[in-house]
């Protein structure tokens, strides 16, 4: 039971970081802290075999949403120099 | 747990659909980019209230026409704007 | 679902929410909305509903991709 309350801790100090930091480049990371440790909470939180199902399509969806923004971001500071 | 006869859920959604409905009506830049990403926001807040009440086809439909209708409003932002929104 | 991750999901959502409405460059508005996303699936999968869950969590990005498709023509 203490494993949850660790993913829960790290998740609200990493949003926390993510939201009074003022650099973009320097949120991406941390916003990646706050999908990992979301995922441990979601394959955590229920004792149903279908959940870790559920915590890797998490997993995926919120990588794949990241790495969009960090992507995008990156190639339009290239193309606006 | 239930707070005050009602799920968490459903209070927390509540707060967030008044957060961004305040927030879609006067967006600080005023913006059609900005508008749509806070038009997200009520979205959630909506899929939230939804959820306590345990209809699981009302939830795929709602988040499919979600997609959709951000896409739609992707596609008449650009072949309106032509390529600079503001 | 517990007192304590209650709590925090909470906590990650009005964070989220706050810093969506309160963020001015797109880029730092999608990243709090990540954010707040990210704390609203924890209250999916404690209803039950792992199906739903599974669903949204893989069409989810797709706003936020279809919505990067208009931030790369406005350089801010």
């Amino acid at each position: 039971m203490i494993a949850i309350y660790v993913c829960a801790g790290i998740a609200v100090y990493a949003a926390l970081r993510v939201i009074f930091q003022r650099n973009t480049m320097r949120k991406l990371p941390f916003l990646n802290v706050v999908s990992f440790a979301v995922t441990g909470m979601i394959a955590l939180l229920l004792p149903h075999p279908i959940t870790i199902a559920a915590a890797a399509a998490y997993f995926v969806g919120s990588t794949l949403e990241s790495n969009a923004i960090a992507s995008t971001w990156a190639g339009g500071i290239k193309k606006d120099e | 747990m239930m707070i005050a006869e009602y799920p968490p859920e459903f209070l927390i959604g509540l707060v967030i659909l008044v957060i961004g409905t305040i927030a879609t009506a006067f967006p600080r830049p005023k913006d059609y980019l900005t508008r749509l990403i806070n038009l997200e926001i009520p979205g959630w807040g909506l899929l939230l209230v939804m959820l306590s009440y345990n209809e699981a086809l009302a939830l795929f439909t709602f988040g499919a026409i979600s997609v959709l209708s951000t896409y739609i409003y992707v596609r008449v932002m650009q072949k309106k704007a032509g390529g600079a929104g503001t | 679902m517990n007192e304590f991750v209650l709590v925090a999901c909470t906590i990650l959502v009005l964070i989220g929410t706050t810093a969506a409405m309160l963020e001015r460059d797109p880029f730092n508005k999608l990243i709090s909305l990540a954010v707040m996303i990210s704390g609203i699936f924890p209250f999916i999968i404690d209803r039950g509903l792992l199906d739903v869950a599974i669903a949204t969590a893989l069409i989810a990005p797709l706003s936020t991709i279809f919505i990067l498709m208009v931030c790369r023509r406005m350089p801010a």
